[in-house]
């Protein structure tokens, strides 16, 4: 594989565990977020701060970065407590311009010179910034965030999550703590993605407020919703196609973005619920395909 | 609407992604020499030179990549009608990074992987750049930032040069030329919140101190900001002479015409940001009186910038800016390189323009030399807008002042 | 600089805004959708204006017909998209406004349409005069952008509350079901209530585009998360909200960066206002449960 082709695949997991993790607030808890990029960024900075001001080694960069973000994330997570709905997706909106502008503006986070000089992982002495080692790192991190996701699909907090996405007030009636799991999933959803920003920092070895801002979370949102929003396979493969897809389309080259817009109206027009979503064309062809198979 | 006009849409969409991949290769028939063309590829492989550019042609940044693109191309296309080097044509290759750094990562890569460039070009902001830089620094390839800014940038190796003049530089020119020229005692300092305008109000203050000038009022604000009357309430109150407002062409076009509607009398001096026809344009009258630091001269009888000015607005209809010359001057940087070396070895390209001299075939020059830490020592001019155009104002030259 | 000046500064930027947000609370209103789209109509209205004022010269030509192209590409984004999404889960209808955001903004920087370079509107006042007062002083612009919102807000007043139009649309706003059921064809009445919004919202971009003499195709996107800070703040489909919440931000930020100045950027201070405010109201200013 070439480098290239690798730092793109670097770049589509990281991409993918950012999708995976909204999904689990988004798709699981039913909170839509416009918000996922401040998780990232808080990720991307607390490993940046660590590792290059404070001489900290990248393991324990990563890990606060997960810790830090999630408890963050349970703490920006209360105002959906007191607002619901579209005025949710406006406060969480609100949070990534806050954050962004924090990071901006308070000389603690490097404001607008940001923070460069963020080293590049070492295992075992070796150190690895690009190549196969670190697209490895990443693929696996994007597999615990799907086994994560697949976990709590699977138990009780999973099935409480659903009550809350469905109906909060028959869920609160059948004796759910609404409040306790729509902060969990805030928290377990930016943590992940605070995982996720610390491999970027890592990967590129700098970090500027302005890569997490608004048109990131519409973009994170986006992958989510155009691959199947709720399911373990959409994300992924909308993450996948969504990411890749401004470079396959390079060939057409200022027009990528005329493309890609199209790509996510045709899909709402005739997929609503997303490439592989549960009702969907692929999916149902898929199914069948696999039960004819079997 | 069925179903079936879905699949047929979707077909269309992933037919032309395919197709598009596949077509990759033989896209790069194209002729190199075709300016303004948006890929720009090889005649025949193995004849040309290629260097790369990222720069961003869509999204927010899309007029300064554009520019820096089109200028790029033209200094290519000047080359190649000359003859090219060592007999062989430049081939100029690009790649938008929508001034992205995991964009500007993957290119690097691209670049010197599948397209085996021999240099590269930033005509990126500066976290694309710093994200870029690396990459070229760690496989070996020359890469030249044509105006982004960050200092940092060129601290990421001895492969890394610079066109545009730090930072650091600048603020400090522009506090002389405040201090000693205008002669300003009062100066309010307006400071735009990225890179770009918190390191040239760091520079401006310390040396505004050796000056003995009084800072009467020092405000941050946002980037893209359109509505500056309140702040400019605030610097009446204070009452200077002079602001120091740091901006791109955008929001210093808003900022002069509002201070002039609003009866702020202080002279404003701006920087390379508001290098731009596209000031004078949408500032109209209130520009008039302005005065700028920057690179680039106008009214220079230098031939290269002679040059440029005429075919970047003969080529392209409009009117070149500083963005462009700098890019501009990347590519040119890059062409001495290979010339004096006689070859594409990185090594000896670096050692070419480690050495260079009072380089005169640049827009933005006359380069005097570069630093060991590759960074520029050029004179810096001040520009002033009398009747709806940038002309010489001044001039920089005392090394105390332009060395970095 | 008096507080009236100030004030007055204020007034005109609130006017901006209750330009941008009343037809994005018109629309949101009856669909209750995330329209993000609307600040690609914003866009649209601008180009046009500065199209038209360029060939013809005259502004107020050039301000009614991007109105008009404005309300046709609302009706266009209506009827192709949201049309289809009326039932789907409210993320659907959200990302298909993203991508057409996405979509309209890319074509609108090609070199056919407006290229990626600002364009000027020297529309300058339209003729109008200055105003000045011992207090305040009006340019010509404001004094165009003030008329002009003026003149809108008490033509949708009358549209909204004197015919049956309005009728029709205050009884979709309230339950669509419920108003179909009556005989209220609630295609036509979404349609028009779409070219009424999305009119204003190429009045908005025109306004815009003459008082910073500026036009290009990534304006739009302020107006697409600042358009939505104003109605929720207004209480989500509510036009007097959105109007009260339009003056309340517009004085708040420009208050507070005449005093201290920017702690953190003006949307940001808006998004913190927003966010502290739905706290005590989670419904906002003149919302309904």
């Amino acid at each position: 594989m070439s480098d290239y082709v690798l730092s793109v695949a670097v770049f589509v997991g990281i991409w993918v565990t950012l999708a995976l993790s909204l999904n689990i607030l988004t798709g699981f808890a039913g909170q839509v977020s416009l918000g996922h990029a401040a998780f990232f960024g808080i990720g991307a900075y607390t490993s940046a701060i660590l590792t290059a001001n404070y001489g900290q080694s990248f393991w324990t960069g990563f890990a606060l970065a997960i810790l830090i973000t999630g408890m963050t994330g349970a703490v920006l997570g209360l105002p959906s407590l007191r607002v619901r709905h579209d005025f949710l997706v406006l406060v969480t909106m609100g949070v990534n311009f806050v954050v962004v502008a924090l990071f901006k503006y308070v000389d603690f986070f490097g404001g607008a010179m940001g923070i460069v000089n963020i080293p590049a992982p070492s295992l075992f002495g070796h150190t690895f910034r690009g190549g196969a080692p670190y697209l490895i790192l990443v693929w696996v991190y994007a597999l615990a965030t799907l086994g994560v996701s697949w976990y709590l699909s699977k138990t009780w907090t999973g099935m409480a999550f659903n009550t809350v996405r469905l109906d909060e007030d028959a869920a609160a009636a059948v004796g759910v703590s609404v409040p306790r799991f729509k902060i969990y999933a805030f928290a377990i959803s930016a943590a992940l993605a605070g995982g996720a920003g610390s491999l970027y920092a890592h990967f590129i070895g700098s970090v500027f407020p302005d890569t997490f801002v608004f048109l990131e979370s519409i973009a994170i949102l986006s992958m989510v919703i155009f691959g199947g929003v709720g399911t373990l396979r959409g994300p992924i493969v909308g993450a996948i196609i969504l990411k890749a897809a401004p470079e396959m389309l390079r060939f057409v080259q200022d027009y990528r973005f005329t493309l890609y817009g199209a790509l996510l109206v045709l899909m709402m027009l005739f997929q609503p619920m997303g490439l592989l979503g549960d009702d969907s064309w692929l999916w149902t062809k898929l199914q069948r395909l696999f039960r004819k198979g079997s | 609407m069925s179903r079936k006009l879905f699949l047929f849409l979707t077909l269309i969409i992933v037919t032309v992604m395919l197709v598009g991949c596949a077509q990759q290769p033989a896209a790069t028939q194209a002729p190199a020499q075709e300016a303004g063309g948006e890929s720009q590829a090889p005649t025949t492989g193995g004849e040309t030179i290629k260097i790369g550019i990222f720069s961003p042609t869509t999204g927010f940044a899309a007029a300064d990549g554009t520019s820096a693109l089109q200028a790029a191309q033209l200094a290519v296309t000047m080359i190649n009608d000359n003859g090219g080097i060592m007999g062989k044509k430049l081939e100029l290759i690009h790649y938008d990074d929508a001034a992205k750094p995991d964009q500007a990562a993957s290119i690097a890569r691209k670049l010197i992987e599948q397209d085996k460039v021999v240099a590269g070009i930033s005509g990126s902001y500066s976290g694309a750049t710093r994200a870029a830089a690396p990459i070229f620094q760690e496989a070996g390839v020359p890469m030249i930032s044509a105006y982004a800014i960050h200092p940092d940038i060129t601290k990421t190796g001895d492969k890394i040069f610079r066109v545009g003049t730090l930072a650091s530089v600048e603020g400090r020119v522009g506090a002389e030329l405040v201090g000693s020229v205008i002669k300003g005692k009062r100066v309010a300092i307006l400071t735009i919140d990225n890179d770009f305008g918190v390191a040239l109000t760091e520079a401006f203050k310390a040396h505004a101190k050796d000056l003995g000038l009084d800072i009467v009022l020092e405000e941050k604000y946002p980037l893209g900001e359109t509505e500056f009357r309140p702040i400019i309430g605030k610097i009446k109150e204070a009452n200077p002479d002079v602001v120091y407002a740091t901006a791109y062409y955008n929001e210093a076009a808003n900022f002069v015409s509002q201070a002039k509607d609003e009866g702020l009398n202080a002279t404003i001096v701006g920087q390379e940001g508001y290098d731009s026809p596209k000031f004078i344009e949408l500032a109209g009258p209130a520009a008039e009186g302005v005065i700028i630091t920057t690179d680039l001269n106008r009214d220079s009888d230098r031939p290269m910038t002679k040059t440029f000015l005429e075919q970047y607005k003969k080529t392209y209809n409009e009117d070149a800016d500083m963005v462009g010359a700098s890019a501009f001057d990347a590519v040119q940087l890059i062409a001495y390189a290979i010339k004096t070396a006689g070859s594409t070895d990185a090594d000896a390209m670096v050692k070419a323009l480690m050495a260079l001299k009072d380089f005169e075939d640049v827009a933005t020059g006359p380069f005097y030399r570069y630093t060991p830490e590759r960074e520029v020592v050029r004179p810096i001019d001040a520009q002033i807008v009398k009747d709806g155009a940038f002309h010489f104002y001044h001039e920089f030259t005392d090394p105390d002042l332009i060395t970095p | 600089m008096s507080w009236m000046q100030n004030l007055s500064n204020a007034m005109v930027l609130a006017a901006i805004y209750i330009l941008m947000a009343s037809g994005l609370t018109m629309v949101y209103g009856v669909l209750k959708v995330l329209h993000i789209a609307h600040a690609a109509v914003y866009t649209v209205g601008a180009f046009a204006g500065v199209l038209i004022y360029t060939w013809v010269g005259n502004f107020w030509l050039a301000l009614f017909l991007a109105m008009v192209i404005s309300g046709l590409l609302g009706i266009v984004i209506y009827r192709g998209t949201y049309f289809y999404m009326l039932d789907s889960p409210r993320t659907v209808p959200l990302i298909a406004s993203i991508g057409l955001y996405v979509m309209i903004t890319d074509l609108l920087q090609k070199d056919f349409l407006m290229g990626p370079y600002q364009r000027a509107f020297p529309a300058q006042g339209a003729g109008l005069p200055r105003i000045e007062t011992r207090f305040f002083t009006l340019t010509p612009k404001q004094v165009l952008i003030l008329l002009v919102a003026v003149a809108l807000m008490a033509l949708l007043y009358v549209v909204l509350t004197k015919t049956r139009i309005g009728l029709g649309w205050r009884g979709a706003a309230q339950d669509r079901e419920m108003a179909a059921s009556v005989g209220v064809n609630l295609n036509r009445v979404i349609s028009l209530n779409f070219f009424l919004g999305s009119a204003l919202a190429g009045a908005a971009g025109v306004l815009v585009g003459v008082y910073n003499n500026s036009v290009f195709a990534t304006m739009g996107d302020v107006v697409s998360y600042k358009a939505f800070i104003i109605i929720v703040l207004g209480g989500m489909g509510s036009l007097p909200g959105a109007v009260l919440a339009s003056i309340i931000l517009a004085v708040a930020e420009n208050f507070l960066v005449a005093t201290v100045g920017y702690v953190l950027p003006r949307d940001a201070i808006a998004f913190l206002v927003l966010i502290v405010f739905l706290m005590y109201r989670p419904h906002g200013l003149l919302g309904k449960e």
